[in-house]
Parts: structure tokens; C-alpha cells; sequence
């Protein structure tokens, strides 16, 4: 059972990397690739109906490390406290700028919250990197190191490169992506290049993880309730990648 | 204020602000979700227009009940390592459970619902604000659960200086469950109503256009706010004698005045909804009668304060507790958290949600002075294709 609930945190990370870092890069991006407001419009509107079905993969992780590695939660959180406070908020401006950007007119208004989504998006990926290079060399050492602003700045790169793949593949042939075009296969291998630095870090703590499991009791308990609803939980995000891959963009974000 | 006082501020703010929103979320969605499927079953353009204005104003309060319930989730973890370190075996397996098969499921299916229109075929879009509705209660039922093992820790045994889970079972019949649950649900039906309410009241005060829309909003306003209204007080009754047998003393810890403003709220607004709103719907006597609505507008944010004077009661009876009779707030507090580490993410996270709040706010009171005629949810989607666009169009 431990191993079944360490291969559930392992997948929901790596999913969060895989499914939420081209959100975060576009967003990294904005400025970069949409010079005009109509361009902004186009590149939100592409990745607008994944977000949601992308950052509760980082809200579920969250929740298993709480159930099934319940001392670790507080140790861990606690252990990277500014990190966190950090991660949290900038999520939150990115968000900010995606729900509110289209809330009223103006383009000063879209430009501040466009401005939100990209400022936000990049102290994601930094302090998810320095996050995960923490975890990697154990949290007794100081967070604030080289070695952490170069993982946020790898990290940083992964997205930005899955982000642009997406664009390149939701949007094909678009002078917002110079004419480029990916194929499934392309996003796939980006998806797999932002996992990778979650990975290692996975790795690394894997043997400290799961002797901090919680009881069977209690693993035994989630699991009764949570699996059955797997097939559910993919059918869903599922859904999501069917029903917005291709065809007009929506415009509510 | 010492280091477990910022903590417990610092929770309290950003607990009271997630609720909020939350409340308004847990009434909203029903109605939304009854609006959509009569709009589905008769075609009828007027109830597409009130599924998308309506469900405007729901997606817009969504947002918020989002960034706060993200503080929410980490914040046990950043300042109360004490509470997973001493029950988390126990307390966290509800919101383990919570963020797996309701909340992931809840936003993935309003992504659906939101950016569905024009897309999904018209059962399959109604059926995506049915779940989200149904995920939105598993939700609420999920956090209620861990919540109310705080107040009665019931289920489990302590060993080894840890709580273990010994009966799951329990905790899903705890007696501070069965009827604070369906107070909570019952309450966001109300604000709900009161919601629907006072937004009718503005535009047949100011007598715009959409007569009939408001007529009709009201009248589901009047009618749910009856309902949740007449719940959310029995409920409410009900759980004194719960409280006296689990945790006696509990009203004199809590705040006297959080209390009462609680019931006097509650009791006036019962009565003068069932027994003044609710007959002036025949002949739609309360939408014709124009000086009762400034009334009907001042009096919308009325169930929002009683929900949070009703948190306040709950939590702050609980103290000197985190875990009743079993762990105090202060020996859960995370060991060697700084003042200065406690300070700055209470200044950060009361001030990003605090000033979103009130732009979301003021977004809201946007939404319903424009009126069902600019509702963006639902507008056509865009071609991918960039097309040069005049600057203005949309």
C-alpha cells in the first residue's frame, strides 16, 4: 500500500509538470510572443480551458502528502517556508491575470493583468525550482543557494520550451509562434522534458518518502474510497484534452 | 501579538475570506445548474440568458474561493506541522480524499462547463454543471468531516504520542457532522437567494429593461432564501444539544457577540422572509412594489456576515484546542516558526487576497449592473486563425 500511495504522489507531480508547465512557460512567454493585445488573446485563449484541469494536479499532491505521508506534510511545507509562501502567491497573481483579464474593458486593464499572468508565471517556475533542489539536498541546508536559482532557472527553460510547443501545436502556423508546428508527439516529448527535473527530485526522496508512509489503516482506508474513482478522474482530464485541442478559441479568460 | 496569535490571525483571515466565497459558491451552483437544465429541456432563450448571467456571477466568485482555499490547503502544513505530526493519519485522510475525488474533479468539470459553450453537445454541457454541483457538496462534505474532527475526535486512539485511525466509519457519523453539514449547505442556499435577490431588487429599482428576467430572478431568490433560510435555523437549533454533550463550554469560549449576531440575524431574516417575502409573490407584489427594493439590497449582505460570526463561534469555541482535548493550537503550532517568517506571509497573503477580494467584489457589482445584455460566459468562441481584428470588437 505504501508503494501503491508513493506512485500516486510520483504521478500527480509529474502530471502537474507535465500538464501545468506549459501553462506556466506560456505564461513566462507572454510578453515575449504575443506583441500585440490580439496576439495575448490568441495565446491565453489557446491554453484558457487546460489551466483548470492542470494546477489541481499541484492541490491533489498536496492533499496525498497531507493523508498518506501525513508527518512529512508539515515537515516538508514548514521546512521550505518562505519557498511556499512564495509559490502560493505568485500562483495566485498568474491566476489573478487569467480569471480577471477579460473581466472588464480597457487595454490598460488587460495589459496590467497580461503583465499579472507573466510576472506570476515566472516566480512559479523559479520557486518551484529552488523548491525542488531544497528537497533534493534535504532541508536542514539554506534554501536561498546558487545551486537553487539555477534549478529555478532550468525549470524555468523546461517550461518555457513545453509552452511554446503547445502553442506551436494549438495554434500551428501562427505568427505568434513564427509559423511553427508541432505534432502530438512533439508536446509529448516537451511534456516528458518538464517532468524530468520533478522526476529526479522524486527519486532522490523516494526511499525517505515511503518509510514515512501513514499506517495501513489509514492508506487502506483512502485507497477503498480514492481508486475507484480513478478511471473517473482520467476520464475527465481526458474530456478536457478531446474537447479543446483543435478548433476556435475560447474567449472567457 | 506573540508568534501563535499571528498564526491563528493569519488562519482566521484567510479562513473568513475563503468562506465568503465559498458560501456564495455552495448556493449559486444548484441554481445555476436547475437554470441550465430548463434552459436544456425547453430551449427557451430566457433561461439561457439567466443560466449565463447567473452562472457569470458564479464563475466570477469561483475565482476567489480558489485562491483562498490554496492558502488554505498549504497553510496547514506551513504553520501547523504540529496537527499532521500528532492526527494527520486521521484529520488528513478526509482532505486527502477531498482533493482527489471532489475538488480535482469539481474544477475539471467547471473548465468543461465554462469553456464548453458552442462546443459540447447540450445534455453533455448541463451534465458538466450537474458534477460540478455534485463535487461542490462532496467538497463541503469532505472538509466538514475533517472539520468536525477537530471539534470531536472521535474514530481514532492515541498511540505512541500519535492519533491512528481506528474507525473511518466514525468519523463520518460524527454527531458535530450530521447537522452542522447540512447547516453550512443550507446557509450558501440562502446567501444564495439573498444574492439573486438583491440583484433583482437593483435593476427593478432602476426599472432597466429586464423586467421579466428579475421578475423571475426574484421569485427563485425568494423562493430558495425560504428554504435555505428555514434550514439553516433548524440545523442550527439542532446542533445545541450536540454541543452540549461534546464540547460543554463551548458558547462561553466563543465570542457572546459572534453568537448572537448569528441567531438574531438568522431569526429576523427567517421570519421576515417566510412571512413578508415570501406571500408577496402572489401577483408579484414585491417586484411591483419599487420602495420595499432599496431594502432587499441593503439587507443581501446579511447571510455572508452571520456565516462568518457562525465560523467564528464554531473555531473559537474550540480553543484553547486544535484537536478537542487532545492537541492544543499551541503545541500544534510548527516548532521554531519566526515572528519575522509569520509576519511577512500574514502581510502577504492578507494583502494579495484581501485587494483581490475587493477587485472581485467590485467585478461582481460589474456584472450585475450590465445586466443579462454584456454577459461574456457563452459569448462565440474565435476563429484560431489570426485575422487582423478592429481594436474594439467583443
Amino acid at each position: 500500500m505504501e508503494i501503491i500511495w508513493f506512485g500516486a504522489l510520483a504521478v500527480l507531480l509529474l502530471g502537474y509538470f507535465a500538464l501545468e508547465g506549459f501553462d506556466i512557460g506560456l505564461g513566462i512567454l507572454l510578453p515575449v510572443l504575443g506583441r500585440s493585445q490580439g496576439d495575448r488573446d490568441r495565446l491565453v485563449g489557446a491554453m484558457a480551458p487546460f489551466v483548470l484541469a492542470g494546477e489541481v494536479w499541484l492541490v491533489a499532491l498536496v492533499g496525498v502528502l497531507f493523508g498518506a505521508f501525513s508527518t512529512l506534510e508539515g515537515e516538508v511545507l514548514s521546512g521550505l517556508y518562505p519557498l511556499v509562501v512564495a509559490l502560493l502567491l505568485t500562483w495566485i497573481t498568474r491566476d489573478a491575470g487569467l480569471w480577471f483579464r477579460r473581466r472588464a474593458d480597457g487595454a490598460a486593464w488587460r495589459r496590467v493583468w497580461d503583465g499579472a499572468i507573466s510576472l506570476g508565471s515566472a516566480g512559479l517556475a523559479l520557486t518551484w525550482g529552488m523548491s525542488l533542489v531544497a528537497l533534493a539536498r534535504g532541508l536542514s541546508a539554506p534554501l536561498l543557494t546558487l545551486e537553487g536559482v539555477g534549478g529555478g532557472i532550468v525549470v524555468a527553460l523546461a517550461f518555457c520550451l513545453h509552452g511554446w510547443t503547445f502553442a506551436a501545436w494549438r495554434l500551428p502556423g501562427d505568427p505568434v509562434v513564427r509559423g511553427a508546428r508541432r505534432t502530438g508527439r512533439g508536446l509529448a516529448l516537451t511534456a516528458l522534458a518538464a517532468a524530468i527535473p520533478a522526476g529526479l527530485t522524486v527519486a532522490v526522496v523516494a526511499s525517505a518518502l515511503i518509510e514515512h508512509a501513514a499506517p495501513p489503516e489509514t492508506l487502506t482506508t483512502m485507497g477503498a474510497i480514492v481508486l475507484p474513482c480513478v478511471p473517473i478522474l482520467i476520464g475527465a482530464q481526458a474530456w478536457v484534452w478531446r474537447t479543446f485541442s483543435r478548433g476556435p478559441l475560447p474567449t472567457f479568460f | 501579538m506573540d508568534v501563535v496569535d499571528l498564526a491563528r490571525t493569519q488562519f482566521a483571515v484567510t479562513g473568513s475570506l475563503h468562506f465568503l466565497f465559498v458560501v456564495l459558491t455552495l448556493g449559486l451552483a444548484p441554481l445555476v445548474a436547475i437554470m441550465h437544465t430548463r434552459y436544456a429541456v425547453t430551449g427557451d432563450p430566457l433561461h439561457e440568458r439567466m443560466t449565463r448571467f447567473w452562472g457569470q456571477i458564479y464563475v466570477i466568485n469561483y475565482a476567489l474561493g480558489i485562491f483562498t482555499g490554496l492558502v488554505m490547503e498549504f497553510q496547514f502544513g506551513l504553520s501547523w506541522s504540529g496537527l499532521s505530526r500528532y492526527a494527520g493519519d486521521v484529520f488528513g485522510a478526509p482532505l486527502a480524499i477531498e482533493t482527489l475525488v471532489a475538488f480535482f474533479l469539481e474544477s475539471t468539470f467547471l473548465g468543461l462547463w465554462i469553456f464548453g459553450w458552442h462546443r459540447l453537445p447540450r445534455a453533455l454541457h448541463v451534465t458538466c454543471i450537474w458534477l460540478v454541483t455534485l463535487t461542490a457538496y462532496a467538497s463541503a462534505f469532505w472538509i466538514m468531516v475533517a472539520n468536525s474532527f477537530l471539534q470531536h475526535p472521535v474514530g481514532s486512539v492515541e498511540q505512541g504520542g500519535r492519533l491512528v485511525l481506528r474507525d473511518f466509519g466514525a468519523l463520518l457519523t460524527n454527531p458535530n457532522l450530521v447537522f452542522a453539514l447540512p447547516h453550512v449547505i443550507s446557509a450558501g442556499l440562502w446567501t444564495g437567494g439573498f444574492v439573486l435577490m438583491g440583484a433583482s431588487a437593483y435593476h427593478l429599482f432602476r426599472r432597466t429593461a429586464e423586467r421579466e428576467f428579475f421578475t423571475r430572478s426574484l421569485r427563485i431568490g425568494v423562493v430558495t432564501a425560504t428554504i435555505g433560510s428555514a434550514l439553516t435555523v433548524g440545523f442550527g437549533y439542532a446542533q445545541f444539544g450536540v454541543i452540549e454533550a461534546t464540547q460543554p463550554g463551548k458558547f462561553d469560549a466563543a465570542p457572546e457577540s459572534a453568537l448572537g449576531l448569528m441567531i438574531g440575524i438568522g431569526q429576523l431574516l427567517q421570519f421576515g422572509v417566510m412571512f413578508v417575502l415570501l406571500p408577496l409573490l402572489i401577483r408579484n407584489l414585491l417586484a411591483r412594489w419599487r420602495w420595499l427594493h432599496p431594502l432587499l439590497m441593503l439587507i443581501t449582505p446579511l447571510p455572508f456576515v452571520a456565516a462568518i460570526a457562525g465560523w467564528l463561534v464554531r473555531e473559537m469555541g474550540r480553543q484553547p484546542w486544535l484537536v478537542y482535548g487532545k492537541l492544543s493550537v499551541a503545541d500544534a503550532m510548527t516548532p521554531g516558526l519566526s515572528k519575522a517568517a509569520i509576519t511577512g506571509s500574514f502581510i502577504g497573503f492578507a494583502g494579495v487576497l484581501g485587494l483581490l477580494a475587493l477587485i472581485d467584489y467590485l467585478l461582481i457589482a460589474r456584472a450585475v449592473r450590465r445586466g443579462p445584455g454584456q454577459v461574456s460566459l457563452g459569448m462565440p468562441d474565435r476563429p484560431a486563425d489570426p485575422v487582423p481584428q478592429p481594436a474594439h470588437s467583443l
